[in-house]
């Protein structure tokens, strides 16, 4: 089967500044495909180049062999968005959004009304059907969005972080209903939650300043990092005296300190000894092995600086 | 179809509309109302007649062709900034099987349908109200003259929306450019006031073309072959202008 999503050095500047940078991936039909990254890596600038709303200034996507560049009309109708915002019409009610996303798509009401009843039934929001989403929660509004993302059956699904401001109960709600539809549609999310990605994705690229820095399984990202050496250690004293004599020791590659503990990060299993040896034998109280997370994955392929 | 876009634009507005058509209608009637009554009913002592005419007849057919352009033009460019910077269903729009021309189009029929609603209802009024009178015969060319006024200032309005970022601007536009236009192209007086050396320009004006063109095909029934032609190749100019707009910014 011919793949779902190609993309080809996708790149996007804005003045000086590169969002994406020659960005390329190949998505297999029916995967369900995260995108992790800080904030600002370019997550949503990619998300709205494939979905047709900003132009690359080079390179090419196909979403089922169409070209977004040359064919952006005949993506849009194969592709379902949920963007980073809620962009509901409050003017018009829960059921009349949907209606005219529904005609939008060229639909007919008797092919789209008794989807939509199925899709709110599904969802719980039924009953509101006939509220203006300004009366809604902002978990209800999320919703929403998704059914309405989902009315003319996509083949590509794009969420941009769905579940943010969802609470735990909903999140997992709407997880359930995406693994559902993973078998009529290939889904394309980004979020900030690692157990998200982690339970959810089949596949992960994490991405930082518009390229993609790892792609895999959760699995195989957690076990090709679990050659980075986490260490955590605790010291009965000397944590000043100890924290510049291990930024002196070059097998340490990161040093995070609080009070006496210290997370620290070697280069390779040798890197070990030399470090046991830079402490005095009384002075360890704990050290131990940090398995890594997801998250210890991502820390330690985008740093921990804050983004601006 | 190749307009099932811009339809379902247009109807969504239509839904929005009907449900607020009430107290719309009673805002837009009492500017117009105003100004007849100021100036039609009040200076009617001082001014007897302006080319041949009495004063509130004058001022009668550019108060309803005012009243639906303005329409037009707000309608457009409310309707789009607020798409698109506050509600952002431009890009839910967007995101669907549809053309930009189907998205400007849409949001044009709704500029002109504002202007056509709003127009009717000022012109119920002052039938009502007042004596004004004119030949039915002549309402046909009259309309014509009004729709292609809605369209230009609806696309104006369309590219105002698009273009501009902070809501104050938009009114600013409509202070600065919109109303003086509109003032200086014989509404409230007769071009003959104008000094020779400036008639020239005002009379290209397609605010000109639209004002006198209308009021004379509605008094006089005469078509103005030269107002029409300015009209016409303004709506041609400003719905591409619209498009091109459009196209270039909403991609950023
Ligand atoms: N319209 C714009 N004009 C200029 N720069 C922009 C614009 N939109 C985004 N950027 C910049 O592009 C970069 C990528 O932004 P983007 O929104 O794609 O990040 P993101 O990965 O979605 O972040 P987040 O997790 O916060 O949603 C950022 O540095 C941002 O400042
Ligand atoms: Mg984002």
């Amino acid at each position: 089967m011919s793949p779902a999503l190609i993309i080809q050095g996708l790149t996007k500047r804005y003045g000086s500044l590169t969002a994406v940078d020659r960005f390329s991936l190949e998505l297999r039909q029916g995967t369900v495909f995260g995108l992790l990254g800080p904030n600002g890596a370019g997550k949503t600038t990619l998300i709205k180049m494939l979905t047709t709303l900003m132009r690359p200034t080079s390179g090419d996507a196909f979403i089922q062999g169409e070209s977004i560049v040359t064919a952006g009309k005949r993506v849009r109708a194969l592709i379902g968005v949920v963007p980073q915002e809620n962009n509901l019409d409050r003017y018009l009610t829960a059921q009349e959004n949907l209606v005219l996303h529904a005609r939008l798509h060229g639909m007919a009401p008797r092919d789209y009304l008794p989807r939509i009843d199925r899709f709110l039934e599904l969802t719980g929001l039924s009953s509101r059907r006939n509220d203006f989403p300004d009366t809604f929660s902002g978990g209800m509004q999320r919703r929403l969005v998704v059914v309405r993302a989902l009315i003319h059956l996509p083949r590509l699904l794009f969420l941009d972080e769905p579940t943010t401001g969802l609470d735990p109960q909903s999140r997992r709600a709407l997880w359930e209903q995406l693994r559902t539809l993973r078998s009529e549609m290939t889904i394309f999310l980004t979020t900030h939650y690692m157990d998200e990605a982690d339970s959810l994705c089949d596949r992960i690229v994490i991405m930082d300043h518009g390229a993609s820095l790892v792609d895999g399984s959760a699995q195989e990202l957690k076990e090709r990092y679990a050659h980075a050496h986490i260490y955590e250690l605790e010291l009965r004293r000397d944590g000043d005296r100890y924290e510049e004599l291990f930024q002196l020791l070059p097998q340490v590659t990161s040093l995070e300190r609080e009070r006496d503990s210290f997370r620290i990060v070697l280069r390779d299993e040798e890197s070990l000894k030399p470090l046991m040896d830079s402490i005095q034998s009384g002075d360890i109280r704990r050290i131990c092995l940090v398995e890594p997370s997801l998250e210890e994955v991502f820390l330690d392929l985008t740093g921990k600086m804050v983004r601006e | 179809m190749i307009l099932r876009g811009a339809l379902s634009i247009f109807g969504r507005d239509l839904i929005v509309l009907r449900r607020s058509l009430f107290s719309e209608l009673l805002s837009v009637v009492a500017s117009p109302l105003t100004l007849y009554l100021a100036f039609g009913v009040g200076l009617k002592g001082y001014i007897s007649q302006v080319e041949g005419v009495p004063y509130g007849v004058f001022i009668a057919p550019g108060l309803i062709s005012m009243t639906a352009v303005l329409a037009a033009f707000e309608e457009s460019a409310w309707s789009m900034w607020f798409h698109r910077r506050v509600q952002k269903t431009i890009e839910e729009y967007r995101v669907s099987p549809i053309t930009v021309y189907d998205i400007v189009i849409g949001k044009l029929i709704s500029g002109f349908a504002q202007g056509a609603i709003k127009g009717v209802a000022v012109a119920l009024v002052i039938f009502v109200l007042t004596p004004f009178s004119f030949p039915l015969r002549n309402l046909g060319l009259y309309l014509l003259f009004i729709s292609l006024g809605a369209m230009i200032f609806s696309c104006l309005g369309t590219i105002c929306g698009t273009v501009i970022d902070k809501p104050e601007n938009i009114g600013r536009i409509q202070a600065v450019v919109i109303m003086p236009l509109i003032f200086m192209s014989g509404i409230f007086f007769p071009l003959s006031s104008y000094p020779p050396s400036v008639l020239p320009i005002i009379s290209l004006l397609p605010t000109t073309a639209l004002f006198e063109g209308a009021r004379s095909a509605l008094l006089t029934g005469s078509c103005g072959p030269l107002h029409l032609a300015i009209l016409l190749v303004t709506a041609v100019i400003f719905f591409i202008l619209a498009v091109v707009v459009f196209d270039r910014k909403i991609e950023e």
